[in-house]
């Protein structure tokens, strides 16, 4: 009930404020954008285009969890490796996406690479940074417990230190999966061959606002939808560790 | 001979906080360390866990199996009290018996936080039981307990010892706990500390209203406080 009511609340500021405004270029109102969300539905392409925005953002979150997690926790583990890798995944964090585009473009021109590679590229060194904070967070009484009674590293790994950077992990997941649609469409937007982002390109090319704002709607419900599923999913995983 | 500690000396940069100790515990012993608070009695077990390494002098260790209870019970929170003891030993059967003898049978799929801190110091003794030791450490496993939990406890543990006769290294700063559980108490000075004494205990000790057992733990106080 309170959903609703807020949902009322945002789509009636919405109408008032485009009404005050009464101009579609900048603020179309939601019989506008809805009416322009009806006739995107209605077209075929509009399906294979969110696909491919849907897979190219669970490429970015696998590649995520597959290299800045393993990454992250040898950091955390060796502060060797970790000022030996520190650099390097400050200058990534630091490089503007503008010139990974530039070089994404001169690598594979226009396509699903740039946007998973900039997406990547964005998301990899704060989840790196968070598991690498987590792995030095672990408790180290725990640690010596279990070097007290001989526990083998890999049931160490399993019991305590998974155990451990769960919370940590939950953070890396919440923090990409409310960030990668973004990404991915500003990538698409600037360098993609098909997907939502591409759609408000060519939108934006034939100054239809009000369809825009209609394919933004389909990316704000995409996000809130990954995102209650990446929790489901979370908590799935972590019940068995008792969290 | 299950331990042997000749010339130990344990320094944190130029503080020197263990100070020349020598003793021996024989087997199925039950020696306490008494001292007051940052003596370096923690810093000893440490040593003999392999967990800090001394400054000087010789540690002979002739034990195997070594179970630690530690201060605090340093159990993994997102496992069960079943689980904690699986990351130890895997064996069913030893843990369904540790966990009768420890008087925590029927709280195996309790997480820690659902039990209290007795069970929780219950646990951490059931760890250092599933591994079946011949030398058992004990650091100050009392302190955070009520006296009436505290004495269940000792209690329980006096009769596992009396089943099990493994070797008990204990450190205290509660000369209750000192009478009660050693049967030879080594009194350390303030640091650096030195083995001020050695006080052999006689008596039974179940009753800790009984005569001899109040003489003795006011002898060890006045001792302590001259």
């Amino acid at each position: 009930m309170r959903i609703l009511l807020g949902l009322l609340i945002f789509f009636g500021s919405w109408l008032i404020l485009s009404m005050m405004l009464s101009q579609s270029l900048i603020l179309p109102t939601p019989m506008e954008t809805f009416s322009a969300l009806v006739e995107i539905l209605r077209d075929s392409t509009t399906y294979s285009a969110m696909l491919s925005t849907i897979a190219k953002g669970f490429m970015i979150l696998g590649l995520i969890i597959a290299v800045g997690l393993p990454v992250g926790f040898v950091m955390g583990l060796s502060d060797k490796i970790y000022e030996l890798l520190r650099p390097t995944v400050m200058i990534i964090q630091s490089v503007p996406v503008i010139s990974w585009l530039a070089l994404v473009i001169f690598m594979w021109g226009i396509g699903w690479k740039g946007p998973v590679l900039i997406g990547f590229l964005s998301l990899l060194p704060i989840s790196i940074f968070t598991i690498v904070e987590g792995v030095r967070s672990i408790d180290r009484d725990l640690l010596e417990m279990v070097k007290v009674y001989r526990v083998p590293k890999i049931k160490v790994f399993k019991y305590v230190y998974i155990g451990s950077l769960i919370p940590f992990i939950k953070a890396v997941v919440d923090v990409s999966v409310g960030n990668v649609w973004k990404t991915v469409l500003v990538t698409e937007f600037l360098c993609g061959d098909r997907g939502l982002g591409v759609m408000i390109s060519w939108a934006r090319q034939y100054v239809d606002v009000p369809r825009i704002y209609a394919v933004t709607l389909m990316a704000v419900g995409l996000g809130i939808g990954t995102e209650r599923i990446a929790k489901k999913l979370m908590s799935l995983t972590t019940r068995r560790w008792g969290m | 001979m299950i331990l042997k500690v000749e010339g130990l000396v344990k320094s944190f940069g130029n503080f020197e906080v263990i100070h020349h100790w020598n003793l021996t515990v024989e087997e199925g012993e039950k020696v306490v360390l008494l001292g007051p608070s940052g003596c370096g009695k923690t810093t000893f077990l440490r040593i003999i866990a392999g967990l800090e390494k001394p400054t000087e002098g010789k540690i002979e260790i002739g034990f195997e199996r070594l179970g630690f209870v530690f201060q605090e019970p340093r159990l993994i929170p997102w496992k069960t009290v079943r689980d904690n003891l699986r990351l130890i030993e895997e064996d069913e059967g030893k843990i369904k018996t540790i966990l009768e003898l420890v008087k925590l049978n029927g709280f195996e799929d309790h997480f820690p936080s659902q039990i209290s801190g007795g069970m929780k110091q219950r646990l951490n003794l059931a760890r250092a039981m599933v591994v079946d030791p011949d030398f058992m450490i004990l650091d100050e496993p009392f302190t955070s307990l009520d006296i009436k939990v505290k004495m269940e406890i000792m209690e329980d543990l006096m009769e596992i010892w009396e089943k099990r006769r493994f070797t008990m290294l204990m450190v205290t700063h509660d000369v209750k706990e000192a009478v009660y559980m050693g049967d030879r108490i080594l009194i350390l000075s303030k640091i650096p500390s030195k083995i001020l004494r050695e006080i052999r205990i006689n008596f039974i000790r179940r009753d800790i209203t009984n005569r001899d057992f109040l003489g003795m733990e006011s002898r060890i106080l006045r001792f302590m406080l001259e």
